[in-house]
């Protein structure tokens, strides 16, 4: 019998799963080895089983941690897939603004304070921070970046349908600019995340003209310090570099401390 | 065969020359400040000097990053075919540095020697390597004289010294000498005035230098394992491996298998670079890791390049002193600044 | 790309059939595969063992040298190669290369008492050893071997193990000893402690006694001090190491310990050849 494969998208942008399909060969090959239960960019259909559940999008209500823990109850692979799931991406950065001060960003103050004095809207509050999803349940394996690089999904996918373990290495992206034979991103006068920065994207901003700002997240081995120091020396004032830092891995360390 | 003499404005000419009949390699502008070999167009720069040394080194044309090293069909239950895969396209890498003629005659000895790697020597076999002199050293990084590759000629096919309007061009090979030969150039009659006028012209010291001879640095690198040095040098490092993956000698690769999804009965084997900074690099099925601090793979790099690999290959020095790992490494972390610290903690 | 074929390379693997596939623990299979020559190795050596499409690792080679095409290995599902050649049945293929290493040399044995220690998987290449000596009584001395492992249920090759205690004779006595950390609560015949343990009781003349030792790197340390505070000398030791390798033939980097390279001057060393390189035994 052919795996289930559902794909669940929380916050997000569903970009990843529009990455999915855009696998194209290699999604049609791979919808002749499993069978897709769940995914709303494509279809809709409820099974009450998954071999695989790819999770997209970072978590916020309650309501959505009660569905993510019955997500992973009824599944044996759980994949965290993209930056929102991985490390909870641009939203997390709602996680050091106060929810009262957000509101009043998005709506103004006087429909803040209605949203604040009326309980149809107090689901709502329940937001208090943006979350990964292994912040919540065990993840087996993570596609990261934003989106997600679809040679990775096909690795994955591969790995899963012949039992064995996909492999993401824990090297930084300055490998790839390196094999892409890229100009550092410091030459060039500008700086860079991708030292401290999880690979596997194939250094594809930087190889486009741009630099690496860690959509992928930090690597365990990622030397913070030392990163902090090399963007100072480069005339980056602390604000610019808390900036750099918490663009997409606001909830990447939440609770832990800065290691080397 | 007497050496050629070239005018300095005839270069991109005939450099263009020999791209119309092969793939040729020169040196050519890559971003704001950086140099990669790229193939020769007609609207391509072509020029000698004033190039800093390329992002990655040219050998890295006879080493990819990704090779396919075979491919394989299954059929039920027989036997599965696996096809070899060699590149054996010719090409010619032109504007070649010492430094890096010599990165590519030490990896000549590592893939040739003990059992040969049949993907590298069918490239080998098919490259036609035109070589530059150095006049000046290339910028504040490079200490190419300081481990003995300022003078490094060996390997060259063709061998070009530049020199105001004028550029003397050596053949050291029947394929260089086939090479120049297609072209008709007027004969040098002064080689060794040429020469002399060359010697004079170049810097003096040329680079950065250590303050002992080079044979005395292996001993010196041998005897010092849990010197503070390391400690000191590694405090900013990132683990990346960019300074492994610019180096003209590092080769060190990783294997990986592929199948196609479509009929799940095909594929192949690739290699791909691989670094002894990385921190996968020397864990076992397991989990065991033999190095897992990046101090003792920052000791080991080092020790590869100057105990190590010269140990095993009876070489000077296994580094070319080309300066691209301190150049690239965004943390300012320099081989050279390592081993002059070393040789200082024992010379005081 | 101009790509030619050719029929022969140190990166291509010989195909062989999988004849019998034992588990033996519940992280350890017994693998036995036919080759399409023999392989012609020594004990001590290795194989990359791959599944096209998959991967490929560093096999230890577990039997003695043979004459006809069998090769045998035992294979810990440890990553992500592994745990796919566990599920493969008889008849199936997988990619073989080698023999790999130095090896042992059996002519270095002769007529010597040889004290095997080996710990865990320690066991597996050192058998290709074992074999060997074991079936050739006139040739070699007293043989002991010491084998630990952490519970009863992790030992590998038990019934060898106490069909090898049985050959012994007269003119060559064979002992084995068998220990496990920890019993676990499962019925154990041996004895209880470290592998190092019975080093301090046994009867050795170190004039004519060689030892081979394999097992996870922290128990080299201690086996070495004690058996140099018994009077070995480093020349009559061999270490059996492991490292990552990638390739086999000294390319790939993987395995370099100081200026050897572990797939081509070992896995197996003379002690006394080593014992000065800080990165080998570290």
């Amino acid at each position: 019998m052919k795996p289930k494969v559902a794909f669940f998208d929380f916050a997000s942008c569903e970009g990843c799963q529009l990455a999915v399909l855009n696998c194209e060969d290699a999604f049609l090959d791979i919808l002749n080895l499993v069978d897709i239960v769940e995914f709303r960019e494509a279809m809709s259909e409820t099974a009450p089983r998954f071999d695989v559940a790819f999770i997209e999008g970072s978590i916020h209500r309650e309501i959505d941690v009660q569905r993510l823990q019955g997500i992973r109850a009824r599944s044996s692979v759980l994949v965290a897939m993209g930056a929102c799931a991985c490390i909870g991406n641009v939203q997390a950065r709602s996680n050091f603004i106060a929810p009262a001060e957000n509101f009043k960003r998005v709506y103004g103050e006087a429909d803040r304070n209605l949203v604040q004095s009326d309980p149809e809207f107090w689901p709502l509050w329940a937001h208090t921070r943006v979350r990964a999803v292994k912040e919540i349940v065990s993840v087996d394996y993570e596609l990261r970046g934003c989106p997600i690089v679809p040679e990775e999904f096909v690795h994955l996918v591969k790995a899963l349908v012949v039992g064995s373990i996909p492999s993401f290495p824990a090297n930084a992206v300055c490998v790839e600019c390196k094999m892409a034979e890229n100009e550092c991103v410091f030459d060039q006068g500008e700086t860079c995340m991708g030292q401290v920065t999880y690979g596997g994207c194939k250094a594809i901003c930087v190889t486009h003209g741009y630099r690496c700002d860690g959509c992928r997240g930090f690597l365990p081995q990622a030397n913070r310090v030392a990163h902090q120091a090399v963007l100072r020396e480069k005339g980056l004032s602390d604000a610019q570099i808390e900036h750099r830092y918490r663009l997409f891995c606001s909830a990447q360390f939440v609770g832990r401390e800065n290691r080397r | 065969m007497r050496p050629f003499l070239l005018r300095r404005d005839e270069l991109p000419n005939w450099i263009k020359h020999l791209a119309r009949e092969s793939q040729v390699y020169f040196p050519q502008r890559a971003g704001r400040s950086g140099f990669r070999f790229k193939q020769v167009r007609e609207g391509s720069l072509i020029q000698l000097e004033h190039y800093r040394p390329t992002i990655v080194p040219p050998g890295k044309k006879l080493f990819p990053a990704e090779e396919i090293l075979f491919r394989y069909q299954t059929m039920g239950d027989e036997i599965p075919v696996v096809t070899p895969v060699l590149d054996a396209s010719k090409q010619i890498l032109a504007g070649v540095r010492p430094c890096d003629l010599k990165g590519i005659d030490l990896m000549d000895r590592v893939h040739g020697e003990g059992v040969p790697n049949p993907h590298y020597l069918s490239r080998r076999t098919h490259t036609t390597i035109i070589a530059c002199d150095c006049l000046y050293p290339c910028d504040d990084a490079c200490f190419c004289d300081a481990v003995g590759s300022l003078g490094w000629r060996k390997n060259a096919d063709v061998f070009l010294t530049a020199l105001d309007d004028e550029i003397l061009v050596e053949s050291f090979s029947e394929r260089g000498r086939t090479l120049v030969q297609r072209t008709a150039l007027p004969v040098c009659d002064a080689v060794d005035s040429f020469k002399e006028r060359v010697d004079v012209r170049r810097s003096k010291p040329f680079g950065r230098q250590f303050s002992v001879p080079l044979s005395q640095i292996g001993p010196i690198i041998a005897g010092q394992w849990s010197s503070p040095v390391w400690e000191n040098h590694v405090q900013r490092c990132f683990s990346c491996g960019s300074c492994n993956l610019v180096c003209p000698t590092c080769y060190c690769f990783n294997v990986r298998d592929d199948f196609e999804l479509s009929d799940g009965s095909s594929g192949g084997r690739t290699a791909t670079w691989d670094g002894c900074m990385l921190p996968t690099f020397s864990i076992v099925a397991g989990g065991h890791d033999f190095r897992p601090l990046a101090l003792a793979r920052q000791r080991h790099r080092v020790k590869r390049k100057f105990q190590y690999l010269t140990q095993r290959f009876e070489e000077g020095a296994f580094c070319v002193g080309c300066g691209r790992c301190g150049r690239q490494c965004t943390a300012n972390i320099d081989i050279f600044d390592i081993v002059n610290d070393l040789i200082q903690k024992v010379e005081g | 790309m101009n790509a030619i074929a050719c029929h022969d390379g140190p990166f291509l693997p010989q195909m062989a059939r999988i004849l019998e596939v034992t588990a033996m623990t519940a992280r350890e299979k017994f693998f036995r595969v036919a080759l399409p020559a023999p392989l012609g190795h020594r004990p001590g050596q290795f194989v990359m063992l791959s599944l096209l499409g998959i991967g490929e690792a560093p096999i230890s080679i577990s039997c003695g040298p043979r004459d006809d095409n069998i090769l045998e290995m035992v294979i810990r599902n440890a990553g992500s190669l592994t745990q796919v050649l566990h599920r493969l049945q008889p008849g199936q293929f997988v990619g073989v290369r080698g023999p790999f290493g130095s090896g042992f040399h059996l002519a270095d044995f002769y007529g010597k008492d040889v004290v095997f220690i080996v710990g865990g998987l320690g066991l597996v290449p050192l058998r290709s050893l074992i074999q060997p000596i074991l079936a050739q009584p006139d040739l070699f001395g007293h043989v002991t071997i010491i084998s630990g492992c952490r519970t009863p249920a992790e030992e590998l090759y038990r019934e060898e193990l106490q069909s090898w205690s049985r050959m012994g004779g007269e003119r060559r006595p064979v002992t084995v000893i068998r220990l496990v950390d920890d019993t676990a609560h499962l019925p154990w015949d041996g004895r209880i402690g470290l592998v190092t343990a019975p080093i301090a009781d046994l009867a050795m003349d170190p004039d004519r006694t060689l030892v081979a030792l394999c097992g996870p790197p922290v128990m080299y340390k201690f086996a070495i001090m004690e058996l140099t505070g018994r009077g070995i000398a480093h020349s009559h030791i061999f270490v059996d190491l492991e490292r990552r390798m990638k390739c086999g033939i000294g390319q790939c980097g993987h395995c370099q310990i100081n200026h050897l390279t572990c797939c081509q001057d070992g896995p197996v060393f003379r002690l006394d050849r080593i014992v000065d390189l800080q990165e080998a035994l570290q």
